[in-house]
């Protein structure tokens, strides 16, 4: 029985070939996402492990926790003699680091969109400086010295001699490159920029006069760097810690894995949509299979195979397909993670790129997927066709094994009630308790069930949608165009299977150009409405800073009337990651509206909190009471809420603390520079001249974006477009495993009518009318998907949207050109899909088609 | 009814032709030399043994198929150097066939499989003419079911209607009758000699039952890829009378 499986698997390869593909593309994006995930750990891990080479004890202030690059907060210098006087150190070495931008030999900011831009102070001990090394040049000793990063240095043509401006929080000035850095085996940190100064210099530029970040120990030989550490930890003051190298290097990069472990999860999300795709491109596929090979199975059942003989050997042709197309996926999970890495790059992430490991976690994972998906599809066409009775094979009759329209149309429904029941719980959470599903999961499901619902009963439009559809194609293109309509509605459930492949990418398409619209017209709205300010001066991209001399500069102008600067800090809020804004209190009225509830900004001064009135509303807060915030330098605070405030769009955070109580409890690395500055103008000054003023002022800062509120809004919504982008790029991925699945069913549809084109060729159609009738055929099967796809689409994207309308998403917002561009995709989805089979259809010769059994 | 104005013309003719499968030892002649005329008017029968040539004559002179060598006319239009597209519209337009099974579009009902080849090219189709074939070939209450509400009879019979409606140059039919019952073979076979007849429609029919070959005005017999005789004017007994010589 197995060996004719696998005789029957071989001899379609076409058909092997197809099905694989679905499975293959399904299984890469799985593989793809922990290859890509596994790099950015492997990356970071590497670089951890150099900063921290050849040292054994890192002396820090204790901190709450590490979020990404931000580092502990200083400590004095005196911390130095205390360690050095601890026996068993060998070398110790305080150093600083911080917020450093190199500008290129035109001045410009040169600024990786992602990776930071830090500096730090240089070690004169080579013990201590971990694997930074001297490429060339030498070690600056001088205020007006820098050493940079060997890759920054080649991308931008800088020598050692060369006089570069560098941006750092105390000031913008010009140093003289005295060499070139390499940090292991790379030319850079993670595609970080890295200036390096002398240590005095350093703790200048970065504000931290008399003060450490970090001292670096090496141990005598002899001791351990676990009995070091204890020994120095002894001898420490309050507040500052001993950690082994080993220790905070292994820290810092889980750390930062997991602050990207959101990424992981939301890869693998579009990876399951991209599998639950092939899913039923692979149901799909083994049910015409079996139907096709009715007879032959019939006859095996005749000559004595029992039903589940039969069941074996789709199963085996159905393990075969998903042996060879997940090994095959796995191979492509490579280009598949190369491509994520663009993807993320084309946004802004760049994304450092070294050898991709390959970890038996993804080889089981992705084996375990293809196999148990495919085999799962398979399941129900290999039942069907144990049921094939023996008498099939005598008797030229169409055995009907499907499920009765009426039981589908149940089902349908049941599945469609509990998946919308799902959604709406989820998203509105007052229809039942959920149990063990959260929110977002709830949702998930729920939306995987409509799809399947919506699977199950389309099959019952299918025939008026296409002949509505198709109504002006007789017209158009006379009998080409009748035979294709009729081609789609002579096996509804093939059609609506088919076309639901593509559904679902282009509903979750179309739910993303949705919410993304209606995020955008509420975000511009709100801006609008909270931005009083004439300027709004930011760092292009998603994160990053710039120093506050900036603001202090504008400020001093005689055309602005005021300058109000927005610094970020993350804290912990009971064990997840939050931030929180810094405001500054005598300035922010004159520049954001933030309508305020209850409370008085004025109260900020005295270190309490602004809470946004949608969570306050959520947690039960009101002013009075007090919310455990767990901070970087000072620890967990009850901190008493001030104030109530609803503005959300400019300050972009839930809570808002005044810029004393910011600089008090997140002092340190990547804390000390400004991320907004809000400017107002002055009475009765034109905004050109104001304008002029602020372009100024901002000339030194390259990286720093000024934009009027028209230029801001913009700046907003473009941001959301870069993320849509994003979506839309990880969902093509889904699409094109749903155009395979056309391609396939009209091969097979193809095959399966050989001898009506061989009778439409002889009785006088043309190649080229043969290859027009599946074209057509294609177009509309991918319509209907896309116009399903596009009211799952608009459906999931009003629901979601109301649902967050207390979040501050409050417009709801059709974009209609977008809408109707899906459909029109669709068109062009069926175009390709069609390409192969009608040029399989048009080359068939017309005596061996008429003579086809 | 119309008479035939000009009895001698040829409506199809296939000289010294040859169709070779295979090379060296695995050769095998299907036509091996074959040279016949078609006259305009007349059905013509081509019959012989199994393997003797003759769908493969057919199918060559239809231009389903090419030959070896040789030449093959559709009045006066030689088919051999004609493209795939040329030789399609020439179907389309001069030649009409009729199956031994599934010559029906099971997606369209019979009207539409009647007027196929002017579906196709996108023709009008003359109305009268329509109801007259399907008149006589009993299908007018039939013409908006599909193939499969249709009986095999039925079948046959729109698949003959479809095969005139074009009032083609010459009409191939393979085996026409050979999954009837006796009843409906009968009929399907009398209306295609009344189109020849009343028409003057030509056919050409390949077959292997010397009842459906004494319908035709005229035999032509193949034997092993060639003409070995013909037969004028042929009853049921004078076709088997002449068969017996066959393989002896």
């Amino acid at each position: 029985m197995i060996r004719t499986a696998l005789k029957t698997a071989f001899a379609h390869k076409l058909r092997l070939v197809l099905t694989a593909l679905s499975v293959m593309i399904g299984v890469a994006f799985v593989a793809g996402t922990y290859i890509f995930t596994d790099t950015i750990d492997k990356t970071f891990s590497q670089m951890y492990d150099n900063i921290y080479a050849g040292q054994d004890v890192i002396v820090q202030s204790a901190s709450e926790f590490d979020v990404g690059f931000s580092g502990p907060p200083p400590m004095d210098e005196s911390v130095l003699d205390t360690v050095l006087s601890v026996p068993g150190v060998a070398a110790a070495e305080g150093g600083v680091g911080g917020f450093a931008i190199i500008y290129d030999k035109e001045d410009k900011a040169i600024v990786p969109t992602g990776p930071p831009t830090i500096g730090g102070s240089m070690t004169g001990d080579l013990r201590l400086s971990g694997n930074i090394g001297l490429r060339d040049g030498r070690v600056p000793t001088a205020p007006n010295e820098v050493a940079i990063d060997a890759r920054t240095a080649d991308d931008h043509d800088l020598h050692v001699g060369d006089v570069v401006k560098v941006q750092t929080p105390e000031k913008v000035a010009e140093y003289e490159i005295v060499a070139t850095l390499r940090f292991g085996d790379s030319d850079n940190l993670s595609g970080a920029t890295w200036a390096g100064f002398d240590l005095k210099t350093a703790q200048e530029l970065f504000g931290l006069q008399g003060q450490y970040s970090t001292i670096s120990v090496v141990a005598e030989d002899g001791t351990s760097a676990g009995i070091l550490r204890n020994s120095i930890a002894a001898a420490l003051p309050a507040g500052i810690e001993a950690v082994t190298a080993a220790d905070e290097s292994a820290s810092q990069s889980q750390a930062l894995s997991e602050s990207l472990g959101f990424l992981n999860t939301a890869l693998l999300v579009f990876a399951a949509v991209s599998v639950f795709v092939a899913s039923f491109i692979i149901q799909n596929t083994f049910r015409i299979i079996v139907r096709q090979r009715q007879k032959e199975l019939a006859l095996l059942r005749a000559v004595g195979a029992t039903g589940t003989q039969v069941i074996w050997m789709v199963v085996i042709e159905a393990l075969l397909v998903a042996l060879v197309a997940s090994i095959l996926g796995i191979a492509l999970g490579f280009v598949i993670a190369r491509g994520l890495t663009a993807v993320m790059g084309a946004i802004g992430f760049d994304m450092p790129s070294t050898a991709a490991p390959l970890a038996m976690r993804t080889i089981v994972v992705a084996l375990s997927v293809g196999v148990i998906v495919t085999l799962a599809a398979a399941v129900l066409p290999a039942i069907r066709a144990s049921r094939i009775p023996p008498v099939a094979a005598l008797q030229d009759v169409d055995v009907r094994l499907r499920m009765s329209d009426r039981k589908r149309t149940i089902i349908g429904s049941i599945v469609l009630a509990v998946g919308l029941a799902l959604v709406v719980d989820g998203l509105f959470g007052y229809v039942v308790a959920l149990g063990p599903l959260n929110e977002l999961s709830a949702v998930g499901v729920g939306a995987l069930l409509v799809f399947l619902a919506v699977s199950l009963l389309s099959s019952r439009v299918v025939k008026p949608v296409a002949r509505t559809l198709g109504w002006p194609l007789p017209r158009l293109d006379n009998l080409t165009g009748t035979l294709a309509i009729e081609n789609t509605t002579r096996k509804p459930r093939r059609t609506a299977t088919t076309a639901s492949a593509l559904m679902i990418g282009l509903a979750l398409v179309g739910f993303f150009f949705v919410l993304g619209s209606s995020i955008k017209a509420s975000a511009s709205a709100a801006i609008e409405k909270g931005l009083r300010a004439d300027y709004v001066l930011s760092v292009n991209g998603f994160s990053g800073g710039f120093s506050p001399l900036l603001g202090e500069t504008i400020s001093k102008a005689p055309e602005i009337a005021a300058v109000s600067a927005l610094r970020f800090g993350y804290w912990d809020n009971n064990g997840t990651e939050d931030f929180v804004m810094g405001i500054d209190i005598d300035t922010v009225e004159q520049t954001i509206e933030l309508g305020v509830v209850d409370g008085s900004i004025a109260a900020l001064a005295d270190g309490g909190v602004f809470v946004q009135k949608d969570i306050a509303d959520n947690e039960g807060w009101t002013v009075g009471d007090t919310v455990p915030m767990g901070l970087a330098t000072t620890g967990l605070q009850q901190m008493p809420i001030v104030g109530i405030y609803t503005e959300a769009a400019v300050v972009q955070s839930n809570y808002l603390i005044g810029m004393d109580t910011y600089k008090a409890n997140f002092e340190g690395f990547g804390t000390d520079v400004d991320y907004v500055l809000a400017v107002k103008a002055a009475d009765g000054v034109s905004p050109e001249a104001s304008r002029a003023v602020v372009e100024a002022a901002a000339a030194d800062y390259p990286n720093v974006e000024v934009r009027d509120q028209t230029e801001y809004r913009k700046s907003q919504a473009a941001q959301v477009d870069t993320i849509l982008v994003m979506f839309n790029a990880l969902l093509a991925l889904a699409v094109i495993i749903a155009m395979v699945g056309i391609t396939n069913t009209l091969a097979l549809s193809v095959f399966e009518r050989t001898r009506e084109i061989g009778l439409l060729r002889a009785v006088g159609m043309t190649r080229g009318q043969i290859r027009r009738m599946i074209r057509w055929e294609a177009i509309i099967v991918a319509v209907i998907g896309a116009l399903l796809g596009v009211v799952l689409g608009l459906f999931f994207g009003v629901v979601v949207t109301s649902a967050l309308s207390s979040q501050g998403i409050d417009v709801l917002s059709i974009p209609t050109g977008q809408i109707i561009g899906l459909v029109l995709f669709g068109v062009v989805a069926g175009l390709l899909a069609a390409i192969l089979p009608a040029r399989r259809a048009a080359k068939l010769n017309i005596l061996e088609s008429i003579a086809y059994e | 009814m119309t008479t035939v104005e000009t009895p001698t013309r040829l409506a199809a003719r296939i000289e010294d032709a040859y169709k070779i499968y295979g090379e060296g030892h695995t050769e095998v002649r299907a036509l091996n030399g074959v040279s016949a005329e078609f006259e305009t008017g007349v059905f013509t029968a081509i019959m012989g043994p199994s393997g003797s040539g003759k769908s493969t004559l057919l199918h060559c002179v239809a231009g389903l198929d090419e030959l070896t060598s040789g030449k093959v006319f559709i009045g006066d239009t030689e088919l051999g150097p004609l493209s795939d597209k040329d030789l399609t519209l020439l179907r389309r337009k001069k030649v009409g066939f009729v199956f031994q099974a599934f010559n029906l579009i099971p997606t369209l009902n019979a009207r539409e499989n009647v007027l196929l080849p002017l579906l196709i090219a996108g023709e009008d189709h003359d109305e009268a003419w329509f109801d007259q074939i399907v008149d006589i070939l009993g299908l007018a209450d039939r013409l908006s079911h599909r193939p499969s509400e249709l009986s095999g009879g039925q079948q046959q019979r729109v698949a003959a209607a479809r095969a005139l409606v074009s009032r083609p140059a010459i009409v191939f039919a393979d085996e026409p009758s050979g999954n009837l019952d006796s009843k409906s073979a009968a009929e399907l076979l009398d209306f295609m000699r009344r189109a020849v007849k009343e028409f003057g429609q030509t056919i050409v029919m390949v077959t292997h039952d010397p009842v459906a070959a004494s319908y035709a005005d005229r035999v032509v017999f193949l034997e092993d890829g060639k003409v070995v005789d013909e037969l004028d004017d042929p009853t049921p007994d004078s076709v088997i009378d002449r068969m017996r010589t066959f393989g002896g």
